[in-house]
């Protein structure tokens, strides 16, 4: 039974922004990834998941429940990491925890404890005086401090320090492991690498291509720039059938499409020549991704 | 001296309990790009807020171009761009409505430059200030800082909540000013801008400034390390027993690492072209590595 469902989703809010037709299914104990640039609707469509937004045609749920009939029941059983934060004022740390504590009649504060001491928060802070990554980890720590079973999390690491994105990684990874079920949203690829086991990509509001985290990880191809010593070495790399993805006589240097699998011919017939340096370009998530974020609309500007 | 724009004498601000930041030095020099790292509530914002003139120095002071950011706070405003870590907009309907006040308050008339920096972060204005993503109002902020065209942009995180192809075009942007000669402050928690863009960065821990890096020689850094996958175990114990540089190894995963200077690239490939390898990764000497190694000392 899939845990969250999205289906026809659509929300129109004129001159072509909102969500339109946005399907999705995230099954029990899956990480789900949602990625797309600024303002393609990842926020819009995490909003409707936890009932803040009336859908204007399709519906989401949560564990086969509607999510607008029944916000307030579900927000009980999912974790809610926001987007953007708004901490009440003339309050500590501490104080908007208890409150939160009480508002969701937690008894037992085990596991909060141990959550501030993974996130290295000192709650005894007024939030008025707290920096922009601490307020993000004080919502880190209140969206997850009642154990929830599911957990959806727009753009959770933006604003923490690499640190922090780690620490942050790693306790997804055992929540997982745990069997939770999450769905994310995030522009940073290292951590939808780390944890999501499918992605999907939105953009202007369409979802546009969903695949298996695993499928793109064993597309291994690499690029490599190898640096020769000489001209002549130089030459002779140059005419062997490889797929050059840039070259550079000036430089004595190129750069070199190679599957995983040939390595061992690269390995060979580069060890018959002169290298003064040998460098590898990982090719990420990213680069794959970076094609749907290209964007071909023209900004009209200020008049 | 006198190429020095802004400068961070012995300043301190204390907020108890540890809070705060203890003198810190920084000496930022015209047309140079300084990147400001380190862990969150760990002073960024705070040391940007006293060079603003926000905030009064317990201790110490900042000049920017000889001016004291405290005394002459409203003399310096009208030569600095800013953009802050935290964004709140007044409540007008569009981007458009605000960025026309802005332009109006800063005195411009011809929005060339605005649109310049419109369209190369792909900013829809017009859409409703309340309703732009987090992302849209990034760009937003960011438009009505830049477009003063000022000699100096000091920027809190100007990037968070971009996204990748927008983080690019941003870099684009701040190359530019930087050609124009223009001298930039900015912190940052995403390593590859500051790595790309930044000449010098500092970074701070617990309020303290414990390293300035002079970016230029991180990027020529001489040492080599790979990681190495075999395809069976009997290649790897045998390359392991033939090459001496090896830095780690993961047994279950037929994995070594090794470490060599550059000059020594031939030998590596030498001796592995016996053996059957099945992938080849390089382990890239970043700012964020260096970055983990300084505010991982003393951690645990």
């Amino acid at each position: 039974m899939s845990i969250i469902d999205v289906s026809n989703l659509t929300k129109d809010y004129g001159h072509g922004r909102g969500v339109f037709d946005v399907a999705i299914s995230v099954e029990k104990g899956e990480c789900y990834g949602f990625l797309g640039p600024n303002g393609a609707g990842k926020t819009t469509t995490i909003r409707h998941l936890m009932g803040f937004s009336k859908p204007q045609k399709g519906s989401t749920s949560i564990m086969g429940r509607d999510s607008w009939k029944n916000s307030a029941m579900l927000q009980k059983m999912i974790g809610y990491l926001p987007g953007e934060i708004a901490l009440p004022q003339g309050i500590t740390g501490t104080g908007f925890l208890n409150m939160m504590k009480r508002m969701r009649g937690l008894g037992d504060d085990s596991y909060l404890k141990m959550l501030l001491e993974k996130f290295e928060l000192d709650p005894n802070i007024g939030t008025k005086q707290m920096s922009l990554g601490v307020k993000r980890k004080l919502a880190v720590v209140t969206a997850f401090m009642h154990d929830p079973d599911i957990l959806i999390l727009d753009e959770p690491t933006s604003g923490l320090d690499p640190i922090m994105q780690q620490i942050f990684i790693d306790y997804i990874e055992d929540e997982k492991k745990r069997g939770k079920t999450i769905f994310l949203s995030s522009h940073i690829f290292h951590e939808v690498d780390a944890t999501c086991d499918k992605i999907a990509i939105i953009k202007d509001g369409r979802v546009i291509s969903k695949f298996v985290a695993n499928d793109l990880k064993n597309k291994s191809d690499k690029v490599y720039r190898v640096t020769f010593k000489t001209i002549e070495d130089y030459r002779k790399f140059e005419k062997l059938p490889y797929q050059f993805a840039s070259k550079n006589p000036d430089k004595l240097r190129l750069r070199v499409h190679v599957l995983d699998d040939d390595v061992n011919q690269l390995i060979t017939d580069i060890s018959n020549l002169g290298i003064a340096d040998f460098h590898e370009f990982p090719t990420t998530l990213e680069d794959y991704f970076m094609k749907f974020y290209k964007e071909d609309r023209v900004f009209e500007g200020v008049k | 001296m006198e190429d020095t724009i802004i400068q961070v004498r012995n300043l301190s601000k204390d907020y108890g309990h540890g809070r705060g930041i203890f003198d810190i030095n920084l000496n930022i020099e015209k047309g140079k790009v300084y990147g400001y790292v380190g862990t969150n509530g760990s002073g960024k914002t705070t040391t940007i807020r006293n060079m603003m003139g926000f905030i009064k120095p317990d201790r110490g002071n900042v000049t920017i171009q000889g001016l004291d950011s405290w005394k002459d706070a409203t003399e310096i405003k009208k030569s600095v761009s800013y953009v802050p870590g935290e964004i709140a907009f007044p409540s007008l309907a569009t981007g458009t409505d605000f960025l026309k006040l802005q332009a109006d308050y800063l005195g411009i008339h011809d929005l060339t430059y605005m649109n310049h920096i419109i369209s190369m972060l792909q900013l829809d204005p017009t859409a409703n200030l309340k309703r732009m993503s987090k992302g849209m109002k990034q760009k937003t902020a960011i438009t009505a800082a830049l477009m003063g065209d000022k000699d100096l942009l000091i920027l809190d995180e100007p990037t968070t909540g971009l996204d990748p192809l927008m983080r690019d075009s941003f870099i684009e942007l701040i190359r530019e000013e930087k050609e124009k000669g223009r001298t930039i402050f900015m912190s940052s928690h995403i390593f590859e801008e500051i790595e790309h863009i930044c000449d010098q960065v500092a970074m701070i821990k617990d309020g303290r400034i414990v390293d300035t890096i002079d970016l230029w020689s991180l990027r020529h850094w001489k040492t080599k390390i790979f990681d190495i996958r075999f395809k069976g175990l009997d290649d790897y114990k045998k390359f392991l027993a033939k090459f001496h540089q090896i830095k780690d190894t993961d047994e279950d995963e037929l994995l070594c690492q090794v470490e060599m200077p550059v000059s020594e690239i031939e030998q590596l490939f030498y001796v592995l072209k016996k053996f059957s390898v099945a992938s080849i990764k390089e382990e890239h000497i970043t700012l964020e590595q260096y970055f983990r190694k300084v505010y991982e000392k003393g951690r645990g």
